[in-house]
């Protein structure tokens, strides 16, 4: 560990060194030159943020890819080696895991389904939301402030909170409602039926986080466009279609990326939900965590995220060209 | 009799008024039904909050179970009096974490602020070195990296220490490469003038830093304080990693969030109290964004910026 941050650091250095030593020489031909005390007076004062910057953002990030080759485990720095002899060991354990349909196999497929579930949802209802309260009506900042209102509860309590509600037990809050129905003891967080409510959690608490982002975009777009097109004749979808729709494309590219990336990392969720189903509910990054921290498998672990980072990284990436291309 | 135009607008109204109010109707109704779809639920923990056990029992599945007990007023408060009581104490963790909150702002503000300025104002030899470090940090996803944070963090300060596991919990919130961006964008934008002006005057850098600079920047600091208690106050999975009890003198370090798991999961607790400890822990969020709607609704307008 140290180790690695001693060759990063060095690296570091190093290339500091080059650009302050380029910057120089060229300054020397500039009539705008350095002046002693403002540069060191520049240093002094950058050197708490990078330090900081260096050891939590970028150490970590380098030794994540450094770590995701060996087998370093939490709190045994010493003993640390190349994984399975070439380094490829913690890809191997993930690819035979994944074909004996272990946790990992579950956790990509819970993912997945997630992703592909809430993106949608959250992003559909919100714009409907958007465009619900989108008008000149009285009345409709109260249904904002509702819509809102999950929102500005954390992301633990409203697990803490669910999970109460969802109990599987006779005196469980939704239990008990459906008791006063006749209706028998349900198991609402069972292996099977976790995962969907998970995504009606999800898309319930943050859909009004994108709404107010849609809302500014709605408002941002010009309203004599909506004069011209009625004078053209236009109906209301019509209207929507070629107004209102070009007019979200940037907010929407930003609101899907956003979300989608937020999907991808779900994790207090599946962590605090469970009760007893783990394979069920197990999300990539849950098993990212579990692997580090329960298990100490920081090596394990960071071949996951390793996977993540590429695999989030380079959808992003498609998702950007594609909207991109249709703007066109 | 008043002669009626067509441009005027109890003219048209009186044409299309029947369509209009079942318009306006069905607008209201299903406005009501959506918000009640999202409001019910936290209604459901503020009323529980209120009830005894047997009193949320016999409430579930009628309509009373969204609305406070008011008939019963001797029992209103005493599952926040428990909740705060000796056995669960919850006013700690609250100070614990209101106390990480503002250790967070006042440091976040003070490092990435003064980075912001360097990079925004200062003529240094590799500048564009560390400009290029911020915009490439802020690309590469950071989340992650939180298992070998945790190991770096671990190896740097020995945990179960007490005091270290404080450090340990603040730390990583200090440092924001956002923030950096946001302040440097935001700094540049202020004129040179005002800055020589306190030059002929005989000001120092870290002077005008004081007081100029951050006070002409009240809106953007404002904005990534509440966004950084936003973040500080609902952080749930890194406190929850690195914070211990062990080596400490009786008052526990947890913040508020993760205190909030050991109390909901103890034995014992009731429903009303559950609802009581969740109440308490959301509502100063609840307040900070009435208190604060302008500053967060500023923030919405960065965050485009993110991309």
């Amino acid at each position: 560990m140290a180790l690695i941050a001693l060759y990063v650091f060095a690296a570091f250095i190093v290339i500091f060194l080059a650009v302050f030593i380029k910057d120089f020489i060229k300054n020397r031909k500039s009539h705008y030159k350095y002046h002693k005390g403002e540069v060191i007076m520049a240093f002094v004062l950058l050197a708490p943020s990078v330090v900081l910057a260096f050891f939590l953002v970028l150490l970590p990030i380098i030794t994540s890819l450094g770590f995701s080759f060996t087998n370093y485990t939490l709190g045994d720095p010493n003993n640390i080696s190349l994984a399975g002899g070439d380094g490829f060991g913690n890809f191997r354990d993930l690819i035979s895991e994944f074909q004996i349909k272990g946790d990992f196999y579950h956790a990509i497929k819970n993912t997945a389904i997630f992703v592909v579930f809430v993106v949608p949802i959250q992003i559909g209802l919100a714009l409907g939301l958007a465009l619900f309260v989108n008008n000149k009506r009285r009345g409709t900042t109260i249904f904002k402030v509702c819509f809102f209102a999950p929102v500005a509860v954390s992301l633990s309590v409203t697990a803490f909170f669910w999970r109460e509600v969802l109990a599987n037990r006779p005196d469980g809050i939704m239990n008990s409602i459906l008791a006063n129905f006749g209706i028998p003891n349900q198991d609402f967080l069972g292996t099977d039926k976790i995962l969907g409510w998970m995504i009606a959690i999800s898309a319930w608490q943050g859909c009004g986080y994108q709404m107010l982002i849609f809302l500014s975009a709605l408002g941002n777009i010009r309203k004599d466009l909506y004069e011209a097109a009625r004078v053209d004749g236009a109906n209301s979808f019509q209207r929507f279609k070629t107004v209102t729709i070009p007019g979200l494309r940037p907010t929407m590219l930003f609101i899907l990326i956003t979300v989608f990336i937020g999907a991808c990392r779900v994790l207090i969720q599946p962590m605090l939900l469970d009760q007893g189903v783990y394979p069920g509910s197990v999300t990539l990054s849950l098993y990212m965590y579990n692997q580090g921290q329960k298990y100490g498998n920081v090596g394990l672990s960071c071949a996951v995220a390793l996977l993540m980072t590429i695999v989030i990284g380079s959808i992003t990436f498609l998702q950007r060209q594609l909207l991109k291309e249709k703007k066109k | 009799m008043k002669k009626r135009y067509l441009n005027d607008p109890n003219f048209v109204r009186s044409k299309k008024s029947k369509k209009k109010i079942i318009y306006s109707v069905i607008y209201y109704l299903t406005g009501t039904a959506l918000s009640l779809l999202f409001i019910l639920p936290l209604l459901y923990m503020l009323a529980a909050s209120t009830k005894s056990e047997a009193a949320v029992a016999t409430s579930n599945g009628t309509f009373l179970m969204f609305i406070p007990d008011f008939t019963n007023l001797s029992v209103f408060f005493d599952n926040y009096a428990v909740v705060f009581g000796e056995r669960y104490h919850i006013w700690t963790y609250a100070i614990n974490s209101l106390i990480y909150c503002l250790v967070v702002i006042v440091l976040n503000t003070l490092v990435n602020g003064l980075a912001g300025y360097v990079l925004a104002k200062f003529h240094f030899p590799a500048k564009g070195f560390f400009s290029f470090i911020i915009i490439f940090l802020m690309v590469v996803p950071v989340e992650t990296s939180i298992i070998p944070l945790l190991s770096i963090v671990q190896d740097l300060l020995h945990l179960n220490k007490g005091f270290f596991s404080i450090i340990a919990i603040v730390i990583p919130s200090i440092i924001s490469v956002f923030n950096i961006f946001l302040y440097t964008q935001f700094f540049s934008s202020i004129p040179k003038e005002y800055e020589e002006a306190m030059h002929i005057d005989g000001a120092g850098r870290v002077r005008m830093f004081f007081n100029l600079i951050l006070p002409l920047s009240k809106p953007i600091v404002a904005t990534t304080a509440v966004f950084t208690f936003i973040g500080v106050w609902n952080d749930y999975v890194w406190p929850s990693l690195v914070v211990d009890n062990r080596g400490t003198s009786g008052w526990p370090l947890y913040p508020i969030q993760y205190a909030v798991n050991i109390i909901t999961s103890s034995d014992g607790i009731t429903t009303g109290q559950i609802m009581a400890a969740l109440v308490i822990t959301t509502l100063p969020i609840f307040i900070l964004y009435v208190a604060a709607q302008k500053y967060i609704v500023k923030g919405f307008g960065t965050a485009g910026l993110k991309m």
